[in-house]
């Protein structure tokens, strides 16, 4: 059963929500910490609910509805969303009343609003989906969980159409707390020197994702997910690098069919080893781009990266601000795959495709 | 080319008992874990009581077998204790086990360190033993930590899909298995009672600070519990190879959103009458095959009244015995559908079916009744199980006995 992304609804820190220009104007931060461009809600939430909702379910609805828009769908069968921390500034919040109160006089409000499953749950009553609803929460792999269930649920016939994404904010108690376990640069520097500073740590992210997944394809269909694969922790590089071959040979796939791959580097020096290592000559006619200077790192953040992997085989073309070794310009991108890893421990490899007809150079 | 899937082990610790033993004992002699909080440091602990695991972190740690001040959360150590003993049950290899998925659920996970070391924790200059606890609040540590410990690699989740959570983590193991993604995967959930959750619950007004009463017209709410249960899942050929049995087959299983409020369920129960028929249909079973009902029953005005209507709507005057099994263990939240997944399998091993204590007057809106003795019934085949939580999320679970 095939698996086709027939939209997707991104509010990342560039301006990706309209699905129309292709990063072509970047946004810059020089605070180590990037923070989502983002839409006019009122184009996608009503305004009775605009007020009540915090900045993360208003991102969640605006990302969700921007793609079931892009896809042609108003209810979708099912709901599967994921995050690595949550509504952090919500349970912050409601945690630091409830120190500082004494735990009396609480109000429910920011406890209600930060239970992982908020999100998937309003989207539910906002689209009126009665159909499968569940959420993972977890570091490194909950976006990748969500994406496998759903591939899962097609295949099972149980669903037509999901809506599958992720959301997770740069949020300031997990910064402290990172850059602590030195997971963040110790200087400051602009995001768009990310992979020159060579140092170790990254810079923080964020991001709200939503993707249409679908047993058929559409006239508007962005691209093919054909497959996923995630390792915890390998022990070594050696057992990191079979898990990759082993998965393209799942696949029926040498390096070589592969023309574009996208590196989850987080430009730090010491945890983007291995997936440097990983990518070096293996793949020799893949384009390589690279995203994290551009969305931060953040545990969700393959979402980001299988949103520019579709971006690029759907309008077959690589921006400028995310290419780190070009090809040679006139050749089709038909096979995508994504590399990532969240602080050298989660990795995850995900495949995407397109069938070549009707692709011309421009 | 969907394969079967057996559950051949488990293992709970709960406020009744350390072990699937010590909780089937209780269950059995009606000791329930409900009482002051000894543990959690609470302001509210001599007014709010819960069902605590009366075991100290220290000791836990000593249960779990792993040291003391590594940074485990309350909830990995709760869930180190079931994994282990569900691993033990079913009898896998250190080899299974490596080659085996983890499934696991969680809300709370590491809240309660978060909570007690948050000033320091965002202290930079700040030195101590609660280092250990950094990033640690989140679901997937609990996660991560148990595949640590068990050499778990390939296939690691986290379900956080609030009270149904535990429920849905083994659909998902469910669906690996018989997709042939995976031959064994360890399902379930861990909890750990919070302040956040305490107060959390306690701001909603549903805590009864009296022991729960599911299913009775003057309950008044729930009490909150701690816990963590795990199932282990499996092929038939997986368990066969090696000459093991399976306790029971996961037979049927739904999940479903109701989609009618954030916090409440629909007061006729839509949800959850949809969870359970499409579990039943999955099962390609009948109202008349279902031997016993494990119901959700958090003894809140909300939850007792749409999953009674349900209950009563789909099996009417040839209802099942059911009963909720909360006042025991207190709701263990994102843990309660493995909790209680244990219970269904004990029952079934025992023969007998466990009470609703604290039964005493019948619902207005209800004709039917939950089952208030321990009882030996002579038919126990199939055994449906509800779970249901914040955001419409609606499980349902079905065992069949091997």
């Amino acid at each position: 059963m095939a698996c086709y992304i027939n939209g997707a609804g991104m509010i990342s820190p560039q301006r990706t929500y309209d699905n129309e220009a292709f990063l072509t104007d970047i946004a810059s931060y020089d605070r180590n910490v990037l923070t989502c461009l983002l839409p006019n809600f009122k184009d996608y939430i009503h305004p009775f609910q605009l007020r009540r909702l915090s900045r993360m379910l208003c991102m969640g609805l605006a990302a969700a509805t921007i793609c079931l828009r892009e896809a042609g769908i108003e209810t979708p069968d099912a709901v599967i969303a994921a995050t690595g921390y949550g509504f952090q500034e919500d349970m912050a919040k409601f945690l630091t009343e409830m120190l500082e109160q004494d735990e009396q006089q609480l109000t429910p409000s920011y406890f209600m609003q930060s239970t992982y499953n908020a999100l998937a749950g309003l989207i539910a009553l906002s689209v009126k989906c009665l159909g499968y609803n569940t959420t993972y929460a977890g570091k490194g792999f909950a976006f990748e969980t969500a994406l496998q269930d759903a591939m899962m649920l097609l295949r099972e016939q149980e669903a037509q159409h999901i809506l599958a994404g992720s959301f997770d904010e740069a949020s300031p108690v997990q910064f402290r707390e990172y850059a602590r376990l030195g997971y963040f640069k110790k200087e400051t520097i602009s995001n768009l020197q990310l992979f020159d500073c060579q140092t170790p740590g990254t810079i923080q992210g964020e991001g709200v994702a939503f993707f249409t997944l679908s047993a058929v394809s559409a006239p508007h269909t962005w691209c093919r997910l054909k497959g996923i694969r995630t390792i915890h922790k390998p022990v070594d590089y050696r057992e990191l690098s079979e898990a990759l071959t082993t998965f393209l040979a799942r696949h029926g796939l040498t390096p070589g069919a592969i023309d574009v791959v996208v590196n989850g580097a987080s430009g730090d020096v010491i945890r983007d080893r291995w997936n440097t290592a990983l990518l070096q000559d293996a793949f020799p006619n893949a384009a390589e781009v690279r995203f994290k200077h551009l969305c931060g790192e953040y545990a969700t953040a393959t979402s980001f990266a299988l949103w520019l992997g579709a971006m690029i085989l759907m309008r077959q073309a690589i921006p400028d601000a995310v290419q780190a070794r070009p090809v040679h310009p006139c050749r089709k991108v038909k096979t995508v795959l994504i590399c990532n890893h969240f602080l050298g421990k989660h990795y995850a490899f995900l495949l995407l495709d397109r069938e070549a007809n009707g692709f011309s150079c421009p | 080319m969907s394969r079967r899937v057996f559950i051949t082990g488990y293992g709970v610790i709960t406020a009744i008992g350390n072990n699937a033993e010590e909780n089937c004992t209780s269950l059995i002699h009606r000791r329930c874990g409900f009482g002051k909080l000894d543990f959690l440091e609470t302001v509210h602990r001599d007014r709010l009581f819960a069902c605590e695991v009366k075991l100290s972190d220290d000791a836990l740690c000593r249960l779990a077998g792993v040291s003391i001040g590594a940074g485990y959360t309350r909830t990995t150590l709760l869930g180190l204790v079931a994994a282990k003993e569900a691993i033990a049950a079913a009898g896998l290899s250190d080899a299974d086990v490596q080659h085996a998925g983890l499934i696991s659920a969680t809300t709370a996970g590491g809240i309660r360190e978060l909570e007690r070391h948050f000033y320091d924790l965002q202290d930079p200059g700040k030195k101590g033993a609660f280092v250990a606890y950094l990033d640690t609040a989140d679901p997937g540590e609990h996660t991560e930590r148990l595949a640590e410990y068990f050499h778990i690699k390939k296939c690691l989740g986290t379900v956080s899909n609030a009270c149904s959570s535990a429920a849905n983590a083994i659909i998902l193991g469910e669906r690996l298995v018989a997709h042939g993604e995976i031959d064994c995967v360890i399902c379930g959930g861990a909890e750990a009672l919070s302040k956040v959750t305490i107060n959390g619950f306690n701001a909603l007004m549903i805590l009864d600070r009296e022991h729960c009463k599911p299913f009775d017209e003057n309950r008044n709410g729930l009490n909150l519990g701690e816990g963590a249960a795990y199932i282990v899942l499996e092929s038939e050929g997986s368990f066969q190879r090696s000459g093991r049995r399976a306790i029971a087959e996961l037979a049927g299983y739904a999940n479903v959103n109701e989609a009618f409020h954030q916090t409440a369920s629909s007061p006729q129960g839509t949800g959850a009458l949809e969870a359970m028929k499409r579990t039943l249909a999955k099962a390609g079973m009948d109202t008349a095959d279902i031997d016993y009902i494990n119901a959700h029953g958090t003894a809140t005005e909300n939850n007792d009244l749409s999953e009674g209507l349900a209950i009563q709507r789909l099996f009417g005057d040839r209802t099942p015995p059911f009963s909720s099994t909360k006042p025991y263990t207190g709701h263990t939240t994102s843990a309660a559908g493995s909790v209680e997944a244990a219970f269904c399998l004990m029952a079934f091993q025992q023969g007998c079916l466990f009470p609703n204590i604290n039964f005493q007057q019948p619902m207005k809106e209800l004709d039917i009744q939950p089952l208030t003795e321990v009882t030996h019934p002579v038919r126990l085949r199939n055994i449906l199980s509800n779970s249901f939580g914040f955001g419409g999320s609606a499980a349902s679970l079905l065992f069949a006995k091997c």
